[in-house]
């Protein structure tokens, strides 16, 4: 895993070696290509793990260059932009992409998401695709109803009874959106009076630990005015 | 003496004596009627001299004794004159002395008629009328006629004559003075109507407000009513037996009474002509004039082109269709005209066609321009939207690239492990103000797309209360760390409006770090939400902690931030954030500053 190969692609040369520095510094080998055409062939000629890819480029930008990628290769893409727009991320994430970092990124948070992709890719590779039955998948959550684990990118994470359930409910209905009041009924089995507080602390500590980011939720979303989901993937 | 003239009072007395001189001038003209008097009376003084006299008397003397050569009729007794009367073969006489001097006598009254030639007595009046008579009748040109009044019957008849001239010049007198009584009162009535005693404008008053033409003519036609049933009820006045008859009675009661409201309602009606006069409203005011201006602006609208000045394609259109519709008109004029004479009537159809022609090609070409320019418009417009678009991308591009390289080599730097002390403590400044710069960074390109109009929404219904109550729930951290209080008051029931979520959370987030941030340490926000005619309206209420030496309207101008010294972090853009996203969620932002209380409002359509 340390030796993972990652592709960094940046038509902004410093912004490549940036993240070149960076990346080489947790001990990764990097590739950097410019374009992404360089980074097309950059693909063929190693042995590449994971791409981190820029939007806006010359020659071939990084929305097309994500579609020919994915024409042939499984390996996971983190896209970089400039553009923070919820409809420039879903788009990138339609096109075939693994996650959307935001410029000018955090580079803590960057390395963070670089490792979780890796986590998912190198060790539940294959394995993910097998799910038991008693597991419930959501991008890289995988909740295991019978052993009462979650493994976020194939990372165990502790929970507590109620963050399990109330984790439980939102995975089995990924995309539904649940309100506090209803939360709270379900997994606490009260009537609910005034739980906006006591639902959302809960929600809060669970973003804390399944999220790399909990301002900018992956998976648990705050619906505002209405309730509390996790994205379907 | 201006302030007695012109008060109320005084108008009104005066007005009535008006009506009531009038009243009395035209019973006097009864008075004249009734007892039957000729007006002459009263500058002749001798009734022998008088044309009633000659008419009434003399002319009947003549007729009758030529009547009594003609046909024998008898002259009654006692007609109080001596005749005699020759045609050469039959004469009549009730005289014995049937010389000329004894008729000659009577110098007072004697005519003597010899063959057509008049002659008269020494103090007769030789009156035109009884030469016109004489010359009248061929039957005088044969007949020598002598006639003389008895002096006895001139004598009755002078004294009745001085009577009724007595009578006469008392009625004229009468009728006179009061006339001119009335006369002077109405100019005086003129000079003051319209005045106040206070100030010296005029002052209409409701009648006035009647066009004056409509007024106008009513006088008039009243006039005509009133002189038309004077004319046709006196005569029935006139003395017929010896007493007052009841019919006489009557006439006058009923003339004196339509005398008195006609005169009324006449003065009513001028002083009114005569405020508008002295307002200059007369013309003005007239309805014939109204409606003449009025048609007349009608008109003008129709033919005026000058509202196009600055449309020269709409003004093309608009002559065109002008010299389209008189031309056209002027050729059904023309088509009676020519189809008098057959061959001609050929002509107009053949105009009107080649009018149509012009007209519809001019307009199509117009049309086409219009298209024309309007795309372009269009088109420009777009461009102008494409432009700003594409400058706010590139322009949030441009800084964020280099930005990107800024955080990632200072995070590189901070790595570093061969910095000195003061190196380290400078990276930490420096991450500190990059990752400040970042937020100034998203929020400006928050602002910039939301002002812009360019910004994608996401509306929903959802439950305002829940989303404030989350909002609070998602900062408890930051609101426990403050050692602020949050008192919240919120009704039972969801309060459902259409909004999107993320931006309102966006806005309620901004509103509420801003009250946590610049809220006096001990103090508590109040954050309320209520249900008000229809609308959603939430209230954060502030104690600031520091003298608030602005307006409302300042503190929503971007970067201005509470503090002027700016030491505290944030981009300074939260609530113009705040404003421009409740704005484009459909809401209302409003800030007011009271003192130390700092209030912020949001106000939303309630759902349905």
């Amino acid at each position: 895993m340390d030796n993972a190969r990652i592709l960094v692609v940046d038509d902004d040369k410093e912004i490549a070696k940036a993240i070149d520095k960076l990346l080489s510094l947790e001990g990764y080998e990097i590739v950097r290509a410019y374009n992404g055409l360089e980074a097309l062939d950059a693909i063929v000629s190693n042995n590449i793990q994971l791409i981190l890819l820029d939007v806006m480029m010359p020659k071939l930008d990084g929305l097309s260059t994500t579609l020919k990628i994915r024409e042939s290769k499984n390996i996971p893409i983190i896209i970089l932009s400039a553009k923070s727009e919820d409809s420039d991320k879903i788009l990138g994430l339609s096109m075939g992409a693994d996650d959307y970092v935001t410029k000018p990124f955090n580079p803590q948070e960057l390395l963070a998401r670089v490792k979780s992709q890796l986590r998912r890719y190198m060790h539940l590779g294959d394995m993910g695709n097998i799910a038991r039955s008693s597991q419930i998948v959501v991008g890289g959550l995988c909740l295991d109803t019978d052993a009462k684990q979650l493994t976020v990118d194939g990372e165990l994470v502790k929970l507590t009874a109620k963050e399990f359930k109330i984790l439980e409910l939102l995975m089995i209905n990924a995309g539904v959106v649940f309100s506090a009041e209803n939360i709270y009924e379900r997994v606490w089995n009260e009537t609910a009076y005034s739980v906006e507080n006591t639902v959302m602390v809960h929600i809060r500590r669970i973003r804390e630990k399944i999220e790399i980011n909990p301002k900018e939720p992956k998976y648990l979303k705050v619906v505002w005015g209405i309730g509390y989901k996790i994205e379907k993937y | 003496m201006r302030s007695i003239s012109t008060s109320t009072a005084t108008k009104i007395t005066a007005f009535i004596l008006v009506i009531i001189l009038i009243t009395v001038s035209v019973a006097q003209v009864q008075r004249f009627i009734y007892r039957d008097f000729e007006i002459e009376s009263s500058f002749v003084k001798e009734y022998k001299d008088s044309e009633d006299f000659v008419t009434d008397r003399v002319i009947n003397a003549f007729h009758q004794t030529t009547d009594l050569i003609k046909s024998g009729n008898k002259i009654p007794q006692n007609s109080g004159f001596y005749y005699y009367v020759t045609d050469g073969t039959k004469t009549f006489s009730n005289t014995e002395n049937i010389n000329k001097s004894f008729f000659e006598k009577y110098s007072n009254a004697c005519y003597i008629n010899e063959k057509g030639l008049l002659s008269f007595g020494k103090n007769t009046n030789s009156s035109e009328s009884l030469y016109s008579y004489v010359d009248a009748n061929k039957t005088f040109n044969n007949i020598t006629l002598y006639i003389a009044f008895q002096d006895d019957f001139m004598k009755l008849r002078q004294q009745e004559w001085q009577e009724m001239r007595a009578e006469t010049i008392q009625i004229a007198t009468i009728m006179t003075s009061s006339i001119v009584l009335a006369l002077v009162l109405i100019v005086f009535l003129i000079c003051v109507t319209g005045r106040e005693p206070q100030d010296k404008e005029i002052h209409l008053s409701k009648l006035d407000r009647i066009y004056s033409d409509i007024l106008l003519a009513f006088l008039i036609l009243l006039i005509a009513f009133y002189l038309e049933s004077f004319f046709n009820v006196m005569p029935y006045v006139r003395k017929s037996g010896t007493k007052l008859g009841r019919i006489q009675i009557y006439s006058m009661i009923y003339i004196e009474i339509f005398t008195a409201a006609v005169s009324s309602t006449c003065g009513v009606i001028l002083l009114s002509l005569v405020r508008k006069i002295k307002a200059d409203k007369m013309l003005k005011h007239s309805m014939i004039l109204t409606v003449c201006y009025k048609v007349y602006d009608f008109f003008k609208s129709l033919f005026d082109g000058r509202v196009f000045e600055k449309y020269p394609l709409t003004k093309s259109l608009f002559y065109r269709q002008l010299v389209f519709i008189s031309s056209s008109a002027a050729l059904v004029f023309l088509t009676f005209v020519f189809l008098m004479v057959p061959p001609l009537f050929i002509i107009p159809p053949i105009l009107e066609i080649a009018i149509i022609y012009w007209y519809i090609t001019g307009n199509n070409k117009t049309f086409e321009d219009i298209n024309k320019g309007f795309n372009e418009s269009l088109e420009e417009q777009m461009k102008a939207e494409r432009m700003k678009i594409a400058l706010v991308t590139n322009v949030s591009h441009d800084l964020k690239t280099p930005l990107t390289s800024i955080i990632s080599y200072i995070d590189l730097l901070s790595k570093e492990e061969n910095l000195s002390e003061t190196a380290t403590d400078y990276v930490k400044v420096l991450a500190e103000k990059s990752n400040r710069l970042k937020q100034i960074v998203s929020d400006l390109f928050d602002l910039a797309k939301s002002t812009s109009g360019n910004i994608t929404m996401d509306l929903e219904s959802l439950d305002l209360k829940k989303l404030i109550e989350q909002t609070l729930a998602d900062m408890s951290d930051e609101i426990e760390k403050s050692e602020i209080q949050i008192k919240t008051k919120f009704p039972d029931r969801p309060v459902n409006i259409i909004a999107d979520g993320k931006k309102l959370y966006r806005v309620f987030q901004n509103v509420i770090d801003n009250a946590l941030k610049y809220s006096l340490i001990g103090t508590r926000v109040f954050v309320e939400l209520e249900e008000v005619n229809g609308n959603a309206v939430a209230t954060i209420k502030n104690i600031a902690g520091y003298e608030m030496d602005f307006t409302s309207d300042e503190i929503l101008q971007r970067f201005n931030r509470g503090d002027k010294s700016r030491n505290t972090d944030g981009s300074g853009l939260g609530l113009s954030i705040a404003e421009s996203f409740t704005n484009v969620c459909g809401g209302n932002f409003k800030v007011d500053v009271d003192g130390d209380l700092f209030k912020v409002t949001i106000c939303f359509n309630l759902e349905n």
